[in-house]
């Protein structure tokens, strides 16, 4: 096994075919990443709306508690 | 027999905690397999002879290829269990297949078109292997869009589950496209039933890249899952307390 060019650039260049491996290398990363964090995202979104209708419901339960 | 796993499987809390502890290790052997995967094909692994390095494509194209199949076989399962067993959880995992897999399909159709170009000299040719990969895109877009065309859940959920099992015709036209039709799309890399028409050098790479989008795949589709369940099951008193727990965690990390 071993490194099939003569330098970084020569990897970069890919013997002109460089430009198309690297455009397939580049998106397939951006949406694994993304595919990824989106849902860490939304988990974070989800967590924060709970929690707003955890303190809501304590605040009216507070307030009817104070009326009787 | 005792069904009782059966039924426990289908609890989104068991689900939720379970994979909980699985996630991390799923994640780093994640990461390790595509790193080295990619590295080693993109590096280390021989040109080909007639396509030169344009072939490396082939270590994602054809990764994303098979998971875009095989998520449309579970999508379509999963759809076929909610609608025999009535089970929430199997619905969720289909709902969050639909948009993984079509980022997936997207993802063999882009490679397969960069890929065209220095090959068959053309990003896009209406051969009956793209085509029906195109189809499959638009099953999984279909499944979705169908989720959110009703008021009603449940009508939702079964009009998704029914329209994934009808388009699983499409995955073995597909898979045999390349053999029934005259295409220029290359015959199978992998057969079940032959060894693998690639050198060992080039063929182990691909292994290596393909366990790590199966690793990948169940990672994104677990934390969709687990978004799905936080979201549907937000009135329960085991959702409230991981909630209570988790902002605690961050005011105290603040």
């Amino acid at each position: 096994m071993n490194f099939q060019f003569d330098n970084v650039s020569g990897m970069l260049h890919m013997a002109g075919h460089g430009i198309y491996v690297w455009t397939a290398v580049l998106v397939t990363l951006a949406l694994i990443a993304w595919l990824i964090i989106n849902p860490l995202l939304q988990r974070r979104r989800v967590i924060k709306e709970i929690a707003q209708d955890v303190s809501r419901e304590q605040l009216r339960q507070n307030a009817s508690g104070e009326s009787v | 027999m005792n069904w009782n796993w059966f039924y426990r499987m289908g609890s989104p809390r068991w689900f939720y905690e379970s994979t909980s502890r699985w996630l991390p290790w799923f994640g780093a052997l994640t990461v390790l397999l595509l790193v080295s995967g990619l590295v080693w094909g993109l590096a280390f692994a021989p040109q080909d002879a007639k396509q030169g390095n344009s072939f490396r494509i082939i270590y994602l194209h054809v990764p994303a290829s098979f998971l875009a199949l095989a998520g449309y076989f579970l999508m379509a399962a999963a759809g076929a269990i909610g609608l025999i067993w009535k089970m929430k959880l199997s619905y969720m995992v289909m709902k969050c297949a639909a948009p993984l897999g079509a980022v997936l399909t997207f993802l063999a159709l882009f490679t397969g078109a960069v890929w065209g170009k220095p090959t068959w000299g053309s990003y896009w040719v209406w051969d009956a292997r793209v085509t029906s990969m195109l189809i499959l895109l638009f099953l999984y877009m279909g499944v979705l869009a169908l989720q959110y065309a009703f008021d009603s859940k449940d009508v939702a959920n079964k009009a998704s589950a029914i329209l994934a099992l009808v388009g699983t015709v499409n995955i073995p036209i597909i898979y045999k496209s390349v053999d029934w039709w005259f295409t220029l799309h290359q015959p199978a890399t992998i057969r079940f039933t032959e060894a693998p028409s690639m050198h060992p050098d080039m063929f182990q790479p691909l292994l290596v890249m393909i366990l790590g989008f199966y690793c990948f795949y169940a990672v994104a589709l677990i934390l969709s899952v687990r978004v799905e369940i936080l979201s549907r099951e937000r009135k329960t008193s085991w959702v409230r307390s991981l909630v209570k727990q988790a902002t605690h965690n961050s005011l105290g990390a603040e």
